[in-house]
């Protein structure tokens, strides 16, 4: 370890200890700096902030943005109500009051979004300070005694309070927001107990910013948290105000859609029912719903969600913080593609008759066909695909049942290069440097890949480095917008050729990085020649770390996978691509979940079995002679890994439908009629099973290190592959390729509206006119 | 002296009521066609008693009254052995009488069909259709509340 770095660790963890010193540097937080300072408190909702107070500054982890002045010793002591606190030099009055568990009040303050300062609600009286002041953007003085329930300060709020809700409609009972609402919540706690307002209210006219985005513009209170949001998080300079005092609004100037892949978030940002969601719309209630904490599937980040469900239905999803991964955002398709979950299900299992109908029948009929057939099967009959969206459990549940049929043709639809180390080394598949690692980067290199669309929470914390941390971004592949700026290399093979050569220019840009990553989707790893760009690319990285000289901690070779599945299915020993299928077409294949449509009835034998296990009537159910239903993810408790390594595990929401069941019990109980009982009856006792082929995949919530760069490096030295000469091309380049992907999504009605919505604008949706 | 004289008649009394109970009940095992007879009735109808057979309707259900009985169980059917083809020997209906001796059973009128013909009726059914509750040609009601989940329908091979 290097002197430099070895301080830069004291600096991060003494960071951690005091949980405000990144906000040191700023006195008014303002702009883009503003923004790191206030992003270090304030996670959880209001109400409940009361409790955990000061305990929770300590706890909240570090942010890993640098910043330039770390002033630990830089201490100032204020008083909150008559008791003393320390706060670093600079702190706002919130964040010092926040420190000593004090609860101010807030509508245009958001922890992750610069200071605005507008909506007043904050002010606190300062003793002897002739005016009061907004406490989110105040820095501290020495020796300041800040009284945050003097008879100044409540009458402040009151008066506030009072002016928030002259035009504010009273439609609380058919508000979506209701029971959620900051306004309601802070109107109880600090409100005047009548009103003394007579007038008309002001009326404001909706607009239509797309198919997921319900806006009821009367009830907005102008905080701007969204406008702040869509410029400095979602990278859309979508939305705006207009007119100022009393006719001021929110809007989009002229009538347009709020396209951004992140745009649901408003919804939670939105501290007023201004903004909610369009197909959540008068379903149900926060109180009636049971939240269960989750993880998204529907790309590789894992995104922590909670799903709503009430009375066996998914209701809604709502992100879940994780720092590490996804902070308090989720993207669109994670948020919206539910209703997926609801249609074009395999609710029993069917078989084919005679003649070639797909018909509902029992378990037993299907387990024992099942059974039967892998009876009389040799090893080299029977083969599996794993799909995209299949939980780890399920994956070693039919490795098991395949290898004791002496077969190992497993395969994952995603193709990795085998070339080379392969995925035998498992730096070569994980996003080694993690997501958050990101923040600490300052010149990211991606190749082939749309991270905007791929992994758009991977994207959120790219531009959140480049805004913040002057993080350097090229891009070798399409040139498509990232919602950053860019230096374009060219979309061609032969510029990785040149940079791995050290001929490109890009190279003297590199060679002064000081943290360098570089990024490689996995699309462009599944191509004919991806051995030979995976070795490209790997070259790069080695170039990259040893003339930045950083640490051995430091990775820099990152790949950046599509699907949710597809790690912990590496990591289990799954082939990837299914070329070994192509070549021995097996009389049985089983499909877990694959939808891509990779092998088809074509490939196989003339009298070949398919048999389908999944929850989606899709591609891989239409070609099945067998279906075999089993869970989504909103309804197992599955194990699975993101693109770093992180092993995260959904919970059961709700029940299967229908007669679907779990997936690995599936494949357990097929096991037992085979007569190859696999030796596991609970969960628990899969998640050994887990333990005992990988380790990592049941260290929940931690990511295993992946090392070995340098001898995957020397290994894919010897791949004899050429590069071929079409350029680098993501599959999604655009939004419209975004919202359907796997088949919940492509099941999903509100992501189809989405897609028509963004083809033939907004008004094509016909919506119903209530409300 | 009164006394027993009274005893002995209250004695007599009794035993005349034993007799006509054993009288009873030997009608109904005569009733009934002998003790084979009996128990057929007795695990068909739950009861055995015998009453001045009323009439006979055109799928062969026998009806009955005994006015010794308590008003509302003097009146009674025994069901048919096979109707419309069915065997009814141990499941019978109550939807098994027809509408004019239903009248009569169930103390409407106490004029039976077989002295007073019903007027015919375009909407009495000609032929009796069975109850079809319980079964898979139930008649169930439509949901007007949309599906949870909607299922898959796998394409239709030509």
């Amino acid at each position: 370890m290097t002197k430099r770095t070895k301080k830069e660790h004291e600096e991060d963890s003494r960071t951690f200890s005091t949980g405000l010193t990144a906000s040191a540097q700023v006195p008014r937080c303002s702009g883009q700096e503003g923004q790191i300072a206030t992003s270090v408190m304030l996670r959880l909702p209001v109400v409940s902030r009361a409790l955990v107070g000061a305990a929770k500054c300590s706890l909240t982890p570090t942010n890993n943005v640098r910043t330039s002045v770390r002033a630990a010793s830089n201490m100032v002591e204020v008083f909150i109500d008559g008791k003393p606190v320390e706060v670093p030099a600079g702190s706002t009055i919130l964040q010092a009051c926040e420190k000593m568990g004090v609860q101010i009040p807030r509508f245009c303050y958001h922890e992750r979004l610069s200071v605005a300062g507008n909506c007043r609600m904050c002010l606190v009286e300062i003793e002897k300070a002739p005016k009061l002041a907004a406490a989110c953007a105040m820095p501290v003085m020495k020796g300041w005694n800040i009284l945050t329930d003097s008879e100044k300060t409540r009458k402040a709020r009151e008066g506030v309070m009072e002016f928030l809700l002259s035009n504010h409609p009273l439609d609380c009972p058919i508000c979506d927001q209701g029971g959620e609402c900051d306004l309601q919540d802070q109107s109880m706690q600090f409100g005047s107990d009548r009103s003394r307002f007579s007038e008309d209210k002001r009326a404001v006219e909706d607009k239509n910013i797309g198919p997921l985005i319900k806006t009821i513009m009367t009830r907005c209170i102008q905080c701007t948290r969204c406008i702040r949001f869509a410029s400095e998080i979602a990278g859309v300079e979508d939305l705006g105000t207009t007119g100022r005092g009393n006719s001021m609004q929110v809007g989009t100037y002229v009538e347009k859609m709020f396209m951004s892949e992140m745009s649901g978030n408003v919804i939670d940002i939105c501290p007023v029912g201004a903004l909610t969601s369009k197909p959540y719309a008068f379903t149900s209630r926060p109180w009636e719903t049971r939240k269960t904490e989750s993880i998204d599937v529907l790309d590789a980040v894992g995104s922590n969600i909670i799903v709503s469900s009430r009375g066996g239905e998914v209701m809604r999803v709502l992100p879940r913080l994780n720092e590490d991964v996804n902070e308090e955002w989720i993207s669109d398709k994670t948020r919206f593609a539910y209703d997926g979950l609801k249609r074009q299900r395999l609710t029993q299992p069917m078989v084919k008759d005679a003649s070639g109908q797909l018909v509902p029948t029992s378990w037993e009929d299907v387990l024992t066909r099942v059974a039967g057939a892998f009876q009389g099967a040799q090893g080299s009959d029977v083969a599996a695909i794993a799909g995209g969206m299949v939980d780890a459990e399920a994956l070693v549940a039919l490795k098991d049942l395949l290898n004791r049929l002496n077969s190992d043709n497993l395969c994952t639809e995603e193709v990795f290069p085998h070339a080379g180390a392969g995925s035998d080394l498992r730096s070569n598949y994980l996003l080694n440097s993690r997501i958050s690692g990101i923040e600490e980067a300052d010149l990211l290199l991606l190749v082939g890949t749309n991270p905007r669309y791929e992994a758009p929470l991977f994207n959120a914390r790219v531009r959140k480095s480049w805004l913040h941390n002057e993080l350097q971004v090229a891009v070798v592949g399409s040139n498509v917008d990232l919602s950053y700026t860019y230096d374009h290399l060219g979309d061609s093979t032969q510029v990785l050729k040149d940079i791995a050569n050290g001929t490109h220019p890009f190279c003297q840009v590199l060679a002064q990085a000081k943290r360098p990553v570089v990024v490689v989707g996995s699309a462009s790893l599944q191509r004919e020649d991806g051995g030979a760009i995976l070795g490209s690319v790997q070259t790069i990285a080695q170039n990259a770390r040893t003339s930045s000289g950083v640490d051995e901690g430091w990775k820099v070779l990152n790949v950046l996978h599509r699907v949710a599945s597809q790690v912990a299915a590496l990591d289990l020993g799954y082939k990837a691509g299914v070329e070994s299928i192509r070549k021995a077409p097996p009389k049985i294949l089983f499909l877990l979940g694959a939808d891509g449509e990779c092998i088809t009835r074509q490939d196989l034998p003339k009298d070949g079995l398919i048999i389908y296990q999944g929850h989606h009537g899709d591609a891989g159910a239409t070609m099945a002679d067998i279906i075999l239903p089993g869970a989504a993810y909103t309804e197992k408790s599955g194990t699975y890994v993101n693109t770093e390594g992180r092993s995260q595990q959904t919970r059961l929401a709700v029940t299967a439908p229908g007669m679907a069941r779990e997936d690995w019990k599936i494949i357990r109980a097929i096991s037992e009629l085979a007569g190859l009982t696999l030796p596991y009856d609970t969960v628990d006792e899969v998640r050994v099973r887990l333990a005992e082929v990988s380790p990592n995949l049941v260290r929940y919530d931690d990511v295993e290190e992946a090392n070995y760069f340098k001898q995957a490096n020397e290994l894919s030295q010897a791949v004899n592959q050429v590069l071929l000469a079409n350029p680098l091309v993501p599959p999604q380049l655009t939004a419209k390729d975004f919202y359907m992907t796997d088949p919940i999504s492509r099941a999903s009605q509100t992501m189809a509206k989405c897609v028509k919505a963004i083809t033939e604008g907004a008004d094509a949706i016909d919506e119903p006119s209530i409300c | 002296m009164l006394n027993s004289v009274r005893l002995q008649n209250q004695s007599w009394l009794k035993m005349a009521e034993y007799l006509q109970v054993f009288r009873r009940a030997l009608g109904q095992l005569r009733g009934h066609g002998g003790v084979k007879g009996l128990m057929v009735q007795l695990f068909r109808a739950n009861d055995v008693k015998t009453g001045a057979l009323i009439g006979v309707d055109k799928y062969g259900n026998k009806y009955f009254e005994d006015t010794r009985y308590f008003f509302g169980r003097h009146r009674w059917v025994i069901y048919t052995t096979q109707m419309n083809g069915k065997d009814t020997m141990w499941n019978v209906d109550g939807s098994m009488v027809p509408a004019e001796w239903h009248r009569w059973l169930h103390c409407m009128t106490d004029d039976p069909p077989t002295t007073h013909p019903p007027v015919p009726k375009k909407f009495l059914a000609e032929v009796h259709q069975f109850n079809v509750s319980g079964s898979s040609q139930a008649y169930v009601p439509y949901s007007t509340t949309s599906k949870k989940i909607h299922e898959w329908v796998p394409p239709r091979v030509q």
